[in-house]
């Protein structure tokens, strides 16, 4: 999609026109005592803020063009057109959960329901005008003790966002998606590993999964001893994820992942110093004097030699006695 | 009935003399950033006023409110920078075009981006846009996107009062370039070391200040007389 294309270049650091030799060259003369070393971070900054700009315009730019789908007015929320759940997704790749709610603002000015799938009009007008709050009853026997009804007492403003009930649980599943982490300080492979996923999507998946489940387990009854292999090998394959999840993690907490230090201000080079001989290495052997702590570095302490001959002398004084 | 009616007529009659007091603020302000403005516009009467804008129900029309000011040769010396290499520049100021937003709900980026195309479309260099409600955070970024223009939205109830004529706000004078220059001249000053004000100050909306630009604040002393001092605008 074009909104992944335009996503990389504005990640990508080497599309912003950098300055020319004669333009770098002006910049350090004006600024005496200015190193190129500098120049480099400044105009590193600078692109990080670039960065940032464009990306909040695109973000604009996907918001407004929300507005507009579902192309067709008869669109069903509940099966919204392939072509529509396509764009609505890769948009809200980009999205933040503060930049969602400005998306169901607009949409609410637009008179139209906060589900971006959604065609219809939002709620308006609900109870006597002038109320704030509005209550909510649940269905028969969900009150306490499983008798009468649970009653909310809501927001008006909540409620008047959307259509109708079952959308606002769709727009809200999707709300608990999205990444809190602004685009500019993702990784080009963070933005695609958000996947977004329709309450109904997931419905249908989860679905699946029990079908799944079920076979299986009917399976496994006639056939123990395979069922605890494929666990196994399940398992196993749970713990790579796991893993993969986990190195990330580490590496959040020593801030490898932060795209401004992805490359790095200094350039470096490692190079793996040669060994300046293959002699093997002999064990240390006992020198002269090492028996009273020996030398530093071929100094002999004063103390050490007073008290050596010392002890000597004492000697000496017993052995006369 | 006919209190029915009478109570539409207050109520319009209410709505109305508001908005003319926004109408009067937006002129004094668009004299005091150095606009041509004509006396009988800035001392337009609450009759006058209701004369010329309001509707056959007695609601003002703002679709009729449109507001359109050139700058006056003072106020393009202030914008103009002279420098060596550039002789003869042109001043980075032009006509203003004031638009009030009829909707009284829900301003979001459907009007900002109609206020926007009249900006670009008829080229005026600054566009302020007046609403009664808050916009919404998409539109204001949308304002702020339009490139070479400059768009500002203020709130009708913001400018319900002019601020800089209470007592308790001193007089703010733009400098230009020029007695910028010479003012850190004289005290050998770089302009980072002046104290600051921000672009979201009160005043500065008011003005229209840009960042980077210096304003004199002159004030009452008691002890000698008249005070002045300095802020960057950033």
């Amino acid at each position: 999609m074009s909104t992944r294309q335009a996503f990389a270049s504005v990640v990508e650091e080497s599309s912003y026109a950098q300055p020319t030799q004669e333009e770098q060259d002006k910049y350090l003369a004006a600024r005496p005592g200015a190193t190129t070393r500098h120049l480099g971070i400044a105009l590193q900054h600078a692109q990080q803020i670039q960065a940032q700009k464009d990306a909040e315009g695109m973000i604009l730019d996907r918001t407004i063009e929300l507005l507009e789908i579902p192309t067709s007015p008869s669109a069903d929320p509940a099966t919204p057109s392939p072509d529509d759940v396509q764009s609505f997704k890769t948009a809200l790749q980009l999205f933040r959960p503060g930049d969602y709610d400005n998306l169901i603002m607009e949409r609410n000015y637009e008179d139209l329901c906060g589900y971006g799938l959604c065609p219809r009009q939002n709620r308006k007008q609900l109870g006597a005008t002038g109320s704030t709050f509005h209550f909510k009853y649940g269905a028969k026997g969900s009150g306490p003790g499983g008798r009468g009804r649970a009653v909310d007492i809501v927001p008006r403003e909540n409620l008047e966002k959307w259509c109708s009930d079952e959308c606002a649980e769709r727009a809200l599943f999707i709300r608990v998606q999205l990444s809190e982490q602004p685009v500019w300080e993702r990784r080009a492979d963070e933005t695609e590993d958000i996947r977004i996923e329709l309450l109904e999507e997931s419905r249908e998946r989860r679905q699946r999964q029990k079908q799944k489940q079920k076979a299986e387990s009917s399976k496994s009854a006639s056939a123990d001893p395979q069922n605890s292999e494929s666990d196994i090998t399940a398992g196993l394959r749970d713990l790579k994820i796991r893993e993969a999840e986990r190195s990330q993690e580490l590496a959040l907490e020593r801030g490898d992942a932060g795209s401004s230090l992805r490359k790095g201000r200094v350039d470096i080079q490692v190079k793996e110093k040669e060994p300046s001989s293959h002699a093997t290495p002999t064990a240390p052997q006992l020198g002269p004097g090492d028996e009273m702590g020996g030398s530093i570095e071929g100094y002999i302490p004063q103390e050490q030699l007073e008290e050596s001959s010392n002890t000597l002398k004492d000697r000496d004084i017993l052995d006369q006695l | 009935m006919d209190g029915d009616v009478s109570a539409h007529s207050q109520e319009a009659d209410k709505e109305t003399t508001r908005l003319w007091r926004t109408f009067r603020t937006v002129y004094e302000m668009l004299a005091d950033r150095g606009y041509e403005v004509s006396d009988d516009e800035l001392a337009i009467s609450l009759d006058e006023f209701r004369q010329k804008y309001s509707d056959p129900m007695g609601y003002p029309d703002r679709n009729k409110m449109k507001i359109q000011a050139r700058p006056t040769t003072t106020m393009e010396m202030k914008y103009t920078l002279k420098t060596k290499s550039n002789p003869n520049p042109t001043p980075d100021c032009g006509t203003v075009y004031v638009d009030f937003c009829p909707d009284a709900s829900g301003v979001g980026t459907k009007q900002v981006r109609a206020f926007n195309h009249i900006v670009g479309e008829s080229n005026y260099h600054t566009g302020i846009f007046i609403t009664q409600t808050p916009i919404s955070p998409s539109a204001v970024r949308l304002l702020s996107s339009l490139p070479n223009h400059i768009c500002e939205h203020f709130q009708e109830q913001d400018l319900l009062v002019n601020i800089t004529r209470h007592e308790l706000v001193p007089k703010h004078v733009l400098l230009s370039p020029e007695e910028k220059g010479r003012l850190l001249e004289r005290y050998r000053l770089k302009e980072s070391q002046l104290p600051r004000m921000q672009v979201s100050d009160p005043v500065s909306r008011y003005l229209g200040l840009r960042r980077g630009q210096v304003v004199k604040i002159i004030r009452k002393s008691e002890t000698a007389g008249r005070y002045a001092s300095y802020r960057w605008v950033i």
